[in-house]
């Protein structure tokens, strides 16, 4: 490639990546401006709103009920999602398009659409307004995500391999254990993780289920958001991003991002 | 082939069936059950004062019609078309650079600069962006110091604010989407094409750009429904100047408890969303057919 | 070139000639498609039968079916005396090794090798022996804590091979187990696997599309097409005498002359080419009029460039000489009697030096074996 084209491509690259990394930047600069007023550049550096942060009992509470709610969220999302994502792979059977369409959808029906929907068939059979409903609805945005990378997984197993196992003897539970899930591995851990993640983070639908026992840390950074404008909502944001760049580079490295993403050449 | 080696006897047992579909199937009714509680409650009344919804009445599709609520649909539809269309542009030189570049700490650090925004959530991006685009933000002290302008540019509570941060948002679902795409495309095809004399632009317009269509495609469709149910940003950044289907809908259910036209707003964006998504996919079908594989 | 000495045709040479595997009437469908038309099949112990013939004609369906990977839609199978046509592949007791050889990419050699016999709950100190033993006969011992993706391609096929061995199957199924190496390593592994599998006695079936890799290792081969055998002989038979005229086309090379029939006497028949007379089996001939046209199948080893005084069936002109070290390939226009190049074989060593592209030359039929066909 002649060498104008490479410093255009490069330059555009940079740019974009420059944009993207932007707003993380800004606010990593805000995070230890020791004034309250957000302002550029930070006059004074300090450690403050950090401590701010970590010590606001609402953060704490939204941390604990994130984690709850995420836990067993991604759990259920995994196990259901990689048995259906076997089934869709392996058998047929009778609405197996139609039961992939319906779970997959959740992907374009907007959050707030399925949170209201929550909501509003919890009221209708009753039910408090409790953890079990924030869960619920997190393994049905979640589920698409596992169910892709689980089935992308599958796909990619050779099938001669466990015609081999058998064929030395492995009944079909021997050649699930021995064979199949610990090369499903790598498929089954990045699905959870980006359900784990995707549910922690989530936050248009958790806004209309859940209620302030029950706040998730996205909420209760709105709430904190709405009301106060110091900076120790950048400093949660720093932290958040350390964290996710830090669990993605490491699932990167041991995982192959690339490959669960689908954006690998196949060879 | 269907293998037997899960079969035992010439009838098609199939172990695990049941055991392997049956909580899917519990998940699906779920969700179908939320999504006809909404249908179900856009078609009750609304009773002032009260959770209850009222009797069967159309009267919440009627009020749709009304310009108010027609104009935050128009709206909405305009920023997914505009984000839709930024992201695009912004995200296929990013693809591109990810599937060809040739170094491989490049391309994972392509990679989880593309994706990170994705995993951060929405109130902290937009957040974020609050920090850049406000009165005493970034952008504004930058230009200031750099003596570009002399008073803060107005970036929030305008289309325009909304629009970047929402591009921002939605890259790295293009991006993952476009690099699939990309990735599957055989090097094969430009290297004939190079070989038979094409520069590097034109193995791109007539080569890479056709063949990535079913990428853009997809990326395209998906930004557009993504950006469709966006919520926090336009919340944060509109300020209430510019709304979105999603934030109306929040508006009534929580500000007037006015649950059956908040559901009825809500199917109606669900119409449109694949209305939207059905004409798209209708425009793209002579494009798909120039991918032979 | 290892070949299989003529005497093992007749029975008795390996136990007995008792029946290792057998099939029985065996039929598979893929929805409208006919895999398998009603094949019996008896592979005797000990032997290596190789299914040949080109893709789509069945024979990996077949192999596939004795593994128990497939249930055949009607038929029986047997192996050594027991019924297991309803017996799941995990039962059977039989070894495979497949193309890409399917090692377990998250275990070791020894974990692979072990595999079979960690199923079978062998006990601890047997299994490490037999683990020994197996990687010595093909030659990998060390290497028991490698990965897969650490090996080459040759070293690969080998743990496969001893994956399967170690079992100790009652048949050992290879299905084209040499297409994926080089030509070298190839050769030499052929050698080896006869050798392994001379030594055990252990029953083979080998699936393949390439005739030469059959007619050098197998002591039968049934040659398969569209989902039947067409011919289950040793490889000296099938080669020399093929028994209809797909055999005939698809085992080594043949030239197709246009000749003419003669006479029939009782099962000899008489051909007439050009000035060339030729004794050919009248069984192939069915449907032929004497005196009408018929396709004479030729060996290029057996077409010689016509001395001046020798009887010549035809007439042409050499199109191309092709060295091939050992010999020399002639190709010969010939439009009268051929519609393609007639292949003549001519050892290197011999005294005259072929005749360069453009003479016209007579060539003759050598060797007394020829089979003809009805035309086509």
């Amino acid at each position: 490639m002649p060498n104008l084209l490479r410093l255009v491509g490069g330059a555009t690259v940079t740019a974009i990546l420059g944009f993207l990394l932007l707003p993380a930047v800004v606010v990593t600069l805000a995070a230890f401006n020791s004034r309250a007023i957000l302002s550029f550049p930070p006059e004074d550096w300090s450690w403050r709103w950090f401590i701010k942060a970590i010590a606001y009992d609402d953060f704490q509470a939204g941390v604990r009920n994130g984690l709850i709610v995420t836990a067993w969220a991604s759990s259920i999302a995994l196990v259901v999602g990689a048995a259906f994502a076997f089934a869709l792979d392996r058998y047929e059977f009778r609405l197996k398009r139609t039961l992939e369409t319906v779970l997959l959808s959740p992907l374009v029906v907007p959050h707030f659409t399925i949170g209201l929907g929550f909501l509003i068939l919890a009221a209708q059979l009753g039910f408090a307004r409790g953890y079990a409903v924030v869960v619920a609805c997190h393994v049905v945005l979640v589920l698409p995500f596992v169910l892709r990378s689980v089935y992308i997984s599958l796909r990619n197993l050779d099938p001669r391999l466990e015609l081999a196992a058998a064929s030395l003897g492995a009944p079909p539970d021997r050649v699930l254990i021995t064979v199949t899930l610990p090369l499903l591995l790598p498929g089954l851990v990045s699905g959870w993780m980006f359900a784990a993640i995707l549910s922690f983070n989530e936050f248009t639908a958790s806004l209309f289920v859940t209620v302030q026992r029950t706040q998730t840390l996205p909420v209760a950074l709105y709430n904190y958001v709405r009301e106060y404008a110091d900076p120790s909502m950048a400093a949660i944001s720093v932290m958040y991003i350390v964290a996710t760049a830090t669990v993605l580079t490491l699932a990167n490295a041991f995982l192959g991002l690339a490959k669960v993403l689908n954006v690998e050449h196949p060879r | 082939m269907a293998y037997a080696s899960v079969r035992s006897g010439r009838a098609a047992v199939r172990p695990f069936l049941r055991l392997f579909v049956a909580p899917a199937v519990l998940c699906a009714f779920a969700f179908a059950a939320a999504l006809a509680a909404v249908m179900q409650y856009s078609l009750r009344a609304y009773v002032p004062g009260s959770l209850e919804a009222g009797g069967f009445t159309l009267a919440n599709f009627a009020a749709l019609m009304r310009p108010l609520y027609a104009r935050v649909f128009l709206d909405t539809v305009w920023i997914c078309f505009l984000t839709a269309l930024f992201t695009l542009v912004v995200g296929y030189p990013l693809a591109y650079a990810l599937v060809h570049a040739r170094n491989v700490a490049l391309k994972s650090t392509i990679l989880v600069i593309a994706v990170t925004p994705l995993f951060l959530g929405e109130v902290v991006r937009t957040y974020s962006w609050i920090v850049v685009l406000g009165n005493n933000g970034f952008l504004n002290s930058m230009l200031l110091k750099l003596g570009l302008i002399d008073a803060p540019l107005q970036f929030m509570f305008t289309q325009f604010g909304v629009v970047t941060a929402l591009v921002h948002v939605t890259l790295p679902v293009m991006v993952i989407m476009l690099a699939a795409a990309l990735s599957h495309i055989d090097r094969d095809y430009e290297r004939a094409a190079a070989s038979l004399g094409a520069g590097p632009i034109r193995v791109f317009l007539t080569v890479t750009l056709p063949l990535s269509t079913p990428g853009i495609i997809a990326g395209v469709t998906t930004a557009f429904a993504w950006t469709f149910s966006a919520f926090a940003t336009p919340q944060l950044i509109g300020g209430g100047r510019v709304n979105m289907v999603a934030n109306l809908v929040y508006q009534l259910g929580f500000a007037s408890f006015n649950f059956p036209f908040a559901a009825s707003l809500s199917v109606a964006g669900l119409v449109l969303t694949f209305a939207v998504l059905a004409l798209m996919r209708a425009a793209a079908r002579p494009l798909e057919r120039i991918r032979q594989h | 070139m290892v070949s299989a000495p003529a005497a093992k045709t007749t029975s008795g040479t390996h136990g007995g000639g008792q029946v290792a595997v057998e099939l029985a009437s065996v039929t598979k469908r893929f929805g409208k498609i006919t895999a398998l038309d009603d094949v019996s099949l008896t592979v005797r112990r000990g032997e290596l039968l190789t299914l040949l013939g080109p893709s789509g004609c069945g024979k990996t369906t077949l192999l596939h079916l004795v593994a128990g990977f497939l249930m055949p839609d009607s038929g029986e199978i047997a192996i050594d005396g027991r019924r297991v046509t309803d017996v799941v592949a995990y039962r059977r007791e039989i070894g495979i090794m497949f193309q890409n050889y399917a090692l377990f990419p998250h275990m070791t050699v020894a974990g692979n090798v072990g595999y079979g016999l960690r199923m079978r709950r062998i006990a601890k100190p047997e299994m490490t022996r037999r683990m020994a033993d197996a990687l010595a006969l093909v030659k990998l011992a060390g290497l028991e804590d490698r990965k897969p993706r650490q090996l080459s391609g040759g070293q690969q096929q080998r743990v496969a091979l001893a994956r399967a061995l170690v079992i100790r199957p009652r048949v050992l199924l290879l299905d084209e187990p040499f297409s994926a190496l080089d030509r070298n390593l190839r050769g030499s592994m052929q050698v080896e696997l006869k050798e392994i599998q001379r030594k055990l006695g252990v029953t083979t079936i080998f699936v393949t599309h390439d005739q030469s890799e059959a007619l050098s290792l197998s002591d039968r081969i049934a040659v398969m097409a569209e989902g039947r055998i067409r011919q289950l002989d040793t490889p000296h038979e099938v080669y020399r005498h093929p028994a209809d005229r797909f055999v005939a086309s698809f085992i080594g090379d043949a030239n197709v002359l246009r000749a003419r029939l003669e006479r029939i006497e009782g099962s000899v028949a008489t051909v007439v080419l050009g000035a060339a007379r030729v004794a050919v089996p009248t069984r192939t001939l069915e449907g032929s009029a004497v005196g009408g046209a018929v396709d004479l199948f030729v060996r290029p080893e057996d077409v010689r460039v016509a001395a001046p005084d020798a009887v010549t069936a035809a007439h042409g002109i050499v199109a191309a000489q092709i060295y091939q070290g050992g010999h020399i390939d002639l190709y010969v226009d010939a439009p009268e009697v051929s519609s393609g190049r007639i292949l003549l074989r001519v050892p290197s060593h011999e005294a005259a030096s072929p005749p360069p592209p453009g003479t016209r030359i007579g060539i003759a039929l050598a060797g007394d074996v020829a089979i003809a066909f009805r035309s086509a």
